[in-house]
């Protein structure tokens, strides 16, 4: 085979067939048409052989000589524990559980949160008629609340009239003779009813905009 | 029973450290020897084969116990050198040499970073063998150490590089033509 000699279209299939048949995927039949064109070109038997050659030669390219601490080096190389990654395993396993136990985790957290840095007294509600004294709101006698009044960490004393709701969260309720509430009086002690009148006062929230 | 690879991974995978040794022994010399034709220089051939157990070693969990345990490692190890060695020089293409047969690119770079006592060449032919391999083109010489040096089918060197076995078959004709035109003559 000459250089810059065009390859007829018989030799092109024909070094198509003898690269298959080097990586020994040439069918039969094929086999048989290439030997054919052998037996009638010498430019292809020439090219056949030195391809295989190559092939051959390929092989017997010998293993570099591994270093010998190679082994040593590599286990010197390494991490000095796989075992505090092992929960990244789990969660890469079950990811729809990580996914829920970090959901549960991120709300207790935020709640616990709230919980603890609300301590000191909040009021919310109609503030012109109350009286707060320390940690007692007052609702003196003869004044009307307008609407819902809320108290955190406090005592809660009512003479006069709430006209909605009134709510106490950590903290007590004394209500007088003269006290009269409109709505509902609820207490509540813990962190979970706390949570749980979070959620709903944001269902609310979100029912009526108030 | 499942292969001995993916026994001794999943006992490296819970800490045991014996069990990667183990793995170390059965691939270091196949890694070696890949990493060596690919880099052609002695260091990096040894960077190449640490990086790629500690690859192996950090991302154990991720081993798909459903492929061999040669594919995934040949995996990591072949990038690890693609990925050297397209840092260190230009891309040429095989076509371009075919044009200009002797001038491409190749011939004008340093072919060989190792010092002359690092290692002993018996014989002129491996010589010859092994410079016409480090002047193939990266994406032939990769299928040409998977196919020749390592022994792997066309189907497996598709699976190490995530290529259609078509490709892979391609690169093969490609690089033995290649490697024809320069032993051709010298020997």
């Amino acid at each position: 085979m000459q250089k810059g000699m065009a390859l007829n279209m018989e030799c092109k299939a024909a070094i198509a067939y003898m690269h298959d048949y080097l990586d020994r995927e040439l069918p039969r039949e094929q086999t048989l048409e290439l030997q054919k064109h052998l037996a009638s070109c010498a430019e292809c038997r020439t090219r056949l052989e030195a391809l295989e050659k190559t092939d051959a030669l390929m092989r017997t390219l010998a293993s570099e000589k591994t270093p010998d601490d190679l082994t040593y080096r590599i286990m010197k190389s390494l991490p000095k524990s796989r075992n505090p990654r092992a929960w990244t395993t789990w969660v890469r396993r079950h990811p729809a559980m990580s996914a829920a136990a970090m959901f549960i985790v991120v709300m207790v957290s935020s709640f616990v949160a709230m919980w603890n840095q609300n301590q000191q007294l909040t009021v919310r509600g109609d503030l012109d008629h109350v009286v707060i004294q320390g940690h007692t709101v007052i609702v003196p006698a003869g004044q009307q609340v307008a609407g819902d009044l809320t108290v955190e960490n406090g005592v809660a004393q009512v003479m006069g009239d709430v006209q909605g709701n009134l709510t106490v969260i950590d903290g007590n309720v004394t209500l007088a003779s003269t006290a009269h509430i409109a709505g509902k009086v609820k207490t509540i002690d813990r962190a979970v009813d706390w949570a749980w009148y979070k959620v709903t006062s944001w269902f609310d929230t979100i029912a009526y905009g108030s | 029973m499942k292969p001995i690879e993916t026994r001794l991974a999943r006992l490296a995978r819970k800490g045991d450290q014996r069990a990667f040794a183990e793995i170390v022994d059965l691939y270091k010399d196949k890694l070696y020897h890949l990493a060596y034709r690919m880099m052609n220089n002695r260091q990096e051939a040894e960077d190449v084969v640490q990086e790629s157990f500690l690859r192996v070693y950090k991302h154990l969990d991720r081993y798909d116990e459903n492929q061999k345990f040669s594919t995934w490692i040949y995996r990591i190890a072949t990038n690890l050198c693609i990925d050297r060695l397209r840092k260190r020089r230009p891309v040429y293409s095989l076509d371009a040499e075919t044009d200009h047969e002797g001038l491409d690119g190749y011939a004008m770079l340093p072919s060989d970073e190792r010092t002359p006592e690092s290692e002993v060449i018996l014989s002129e032919t491996q010589r010859l063998i092994r410079d016409a391999i480090e002047t193939l083109p990266v994406k032939y010489k990769s299928v040409m150490i998977l196919r020749y040096l390592q022994d792997l089918s066309l189907q497996e060197i598709s699976d190490v590089l995530d290529l259609p076995v078509t490709t892979i078959k391609t690169r093969v004709h490609r690089g033995r033509e290649f490697m024809r035109k320069k032993l051709e003559n010298k020997l």
